[in-house]
């Protein structure tokens, strides 16, 4: 059974078709990379999976349950883990703060429980600290823990930002853009990294990336996107040699003339 | 796991060692902390009763401030009614000490619950809006409960209002200033003590995520408007706790004090006295609290000047802002480290501080 399924998800803003009968799915511990140009819809997908817009109509199905009324905290309850484009961070929290925050959903100690340091808020307090120092070792972030995300590379705040949504623990893992505005050296750890993730954890990734030699690395699947359509799906040879990608990429004037 | 960032190995004992050493520094740290606090806490003893009366209206205050750090500090919610809340918790002590005659520690509690289901209702309707669309809206419930249930003379006491008597602890008696005034120091130390406990816990922690980016909190599993309405009850309930000794201190409610526009006012005040000490941390309240109320006591003094004191704190709430965001926490933050690295300096720089402030002080004190 597939981890994510879409069925014909559509969704338009004032007339134009953003997403048009998008029907996605992935398996257990695939990674999956999304294609296409700028506008073809891929993030509209990502927000309509995570639950930041609601499409007109389709069903997001995560692991056989139906997802789509569900508010996006309530997703990632589920196991559905999203990043943005733009890194989005808390500025005004330290990275191991940060993390921290990201522990929300395996904490349970209440409000007053904290403020009279209660036995349940003492175990909740140890075990989100245990959770944060082994992902500062998994991802490398021990050496800025105490920095906030302003006085870190932007390289580095997208690692953050993964190791914020690893520490989710989810089943499926959507990466917008993992590697735009990142040094070279990093885009070239970053293949390895997703392929370490997935066969440490198991989840799922899916990844939209302009960065066509990671996409094609990494991906074992491909679904090409143009104008909120799927034009093409298949292995990364599959669909880098399918004739409208080509077209959506390089224009259907420069194929007319070559042909 | 294959990891992905080149960054140099960090030995061991690197990250160790730093570490024991600030649990040492925090314990002494932690020394010096509580024997300036002692030392604070006993400045009103010279000046006597009226010493005494100037630390319990600090005290109060910082309470009432405590309120505005959770829901503004922590949750990053404008909230205009801190102080119409602590006017509820103050009204419910009038009533059940003066009018159904319990102990005041049985009010105390009490009324910080009767703001429950007022600020689970009020939050409701509010916290989804945002910035100074959540302040008029707050302002205006405000104003509403203002005409209503402050309004309702079964509960208010009518227009005279309650008489409320001193607590009473076995032979302890807190009619006395110096007891009192030790009541309230000792309660507003422990309620900065739990507020800076809820920093540091799930709930808090998804407060300040909700301050700093709405959609990453969300796509981190965080309830936001439960987050939200969490902070503005618990805040609520803060308020309507300081209420309560708001009630013993000024001896007697009458509703008029919480209607428009003092409560608005007063709210405003408090939002402004958080700020100067420091917005999201819990000592911030405590020192904005002593800030403000001791110079407000010295203007007052100072007959002729007294008309300028509006004009002079705001000028001071606006250097604030722009220098020293972090409000007074930040201040002492910065001083003690520079005391520590250039100790003649920093330590001259304390006192030309000091001799000026209370040179002024004089001065306003004389002058009228």
């Amino acid at each position: 059974m597939s981890i994510l399924e879409t069925k014909d998800l559509s969704i338009t803003f004032g007339g134009i078709s953003a997403l048009d009968e998008v029907s996605i799915n992935v398996e257990p511990g695939e990674i999956v990379g999304i294609l296409g140009p700028n506008g073809a819809g891929k993030t509209t997908l990502f927000n309509v999976i995570s639950g930041f817009l609601k499409s007109d109509q389709g069903k997001v199905i995560l692991d056989g349950e139906e997802i789509q009324n569900l508010f996006p905290y309530e997703r990632v309850a589920a196991g559905l883990a999203r990043t943005f484009q733009h890194v989005k961070l808390f500025r005004n929290l330290t990275v191991y703060e940060n993390l921290l925050v990201a522990q929300h959903r395996h904490l349970s100690s209440g409000s007053f429980a904290a403020m009279l340091r209660l036995p349940s808020w003492r175990k909740d307090e140890k075990l989100a600290k245990d959770l944060v120092e082994k992902m500062l070792d998994t991802i490398n972030l021990r050496p800025w823990k105490d920095a906030r995300p302003s006085e870190l590379s932007y390289g580095t705040t997208r690692f953050l930002e993964l190791a914020s949504v690893l520490s989710l623990k989810p089943k499926i893992l959507l990466l917008d853009e993992p590697a735009s505005g990142i040094q070279q050296r990093e885009v070239e750890a970053l293949g390895p990294m997703l392929k370490g993730i997935r066969d440490e954890t198991g989840c799922a990734i899916v990844l939209i990336e302009h960065d066509m030699g990671l996409l094609f690395s990494v991906s074992e699947r491909v679904y090409a996107l143009d104008f909120g359509r799927l034009i093409a799906e298949g292995t990364p040879d599959e669909v880098a040699n399918d004739d409208r990608v080509l077209e959506s990429y390089l224009g259907r004037t420069r194929r007319d003339s070559v042909a | 796991m294959s990891t992905a960032v080149e960054t140099p190995e960090v030995p061991e004992q690197v990250i160790e060692a730093p570490s024991t050493v600030a649990t040492k520094k925090n314990r002494r740290n932690q020394i010096i902390a509580l024997g300036a606090l002692a030392a604070l806490g006993a400045v009103p003893i010279p000046f006597g009763d009226y010493g005494f009366f100037i630390g319990q209206y600090a005290a109060v205050y910082a309470m009432l401030g405590l309120s505005v750090t959770i829901v503004t500090g922590y949750a990053g919610l404008i909230s205009l009614m801190p102080y119409t809340f602590a006017g509820l918790g103050a009204v419910m002590t009038g009533l059940i000490m003066t009018g159904w005659g319990w102990p005041f520690w049985l009010a105390a509690p009490m009324a910080a619950l009767a703001t429950l289901p007022v600020s689970l209702v009020v939050g409701m309707a509010s916290v989804r809006l945002k910035t100074l669309y959540l302040a008029i809206a707050t302002l205006t419930f405000s104003t509403a409960l203002g005409e209503t249930f402050f309004r309702w003379d079964l509960v208010t006491g009518g227009r005279i209002g309650w008489t409320v008597a001193s607590p009473q602890l076995g032979p302890i008696d807190f009619g006395t200033d110096l007891n009192f005034y030790l009541l309230c120091l000792l309660v507003v130390l422990g309620l900065v003590w739990m507020t800076e406990g809820l920093r540091t816990s799930r709930l808090g922690r998804a407060m300040l995520a909700v301050r700093d980016n709405e959609l990453e909190a969300q796509a981190l599993g965080i309830n936001v408007y439960k987050t939200k309405l969490a902070a503005f009850v618990l805040s609520g309930m803060m308020a309507g706790f300081g209420g309560a000794f708001l009630a013993v201190l000024l001896g007697n409610v009458s509703p008029g004090g919480y209607q428009s526009p003092v409560a608005e006012v007063t709210s405003i005040l408090l939002v402004s006295l958080v700020v100067i000490g420091g917005i999201d941390r819990a000592w911030g309240a405590f020192f904005g609290a002593i800030s403000l109320v001791v110079q407000s006591q010295v203007f007052q003094g100072a007959r002729f000047f007294f008309p300028f004191f509006g004009m002079y704190s705001a000028f001071f709430l606006i250097l604030f802002l722009l220098f020293r965001p972090g409000g007074l926490v930040q201040v002492s933050k910065i001083t003690t480290e520079l005391v520590k690295r250039r100790p003649v300096f920093g330590l001259a720089v304390v006192l030309v501080t000091v001799a000026l402030n209370l040179g002024i002080a004089y001065i306003f004190i004389r002058a009228s």
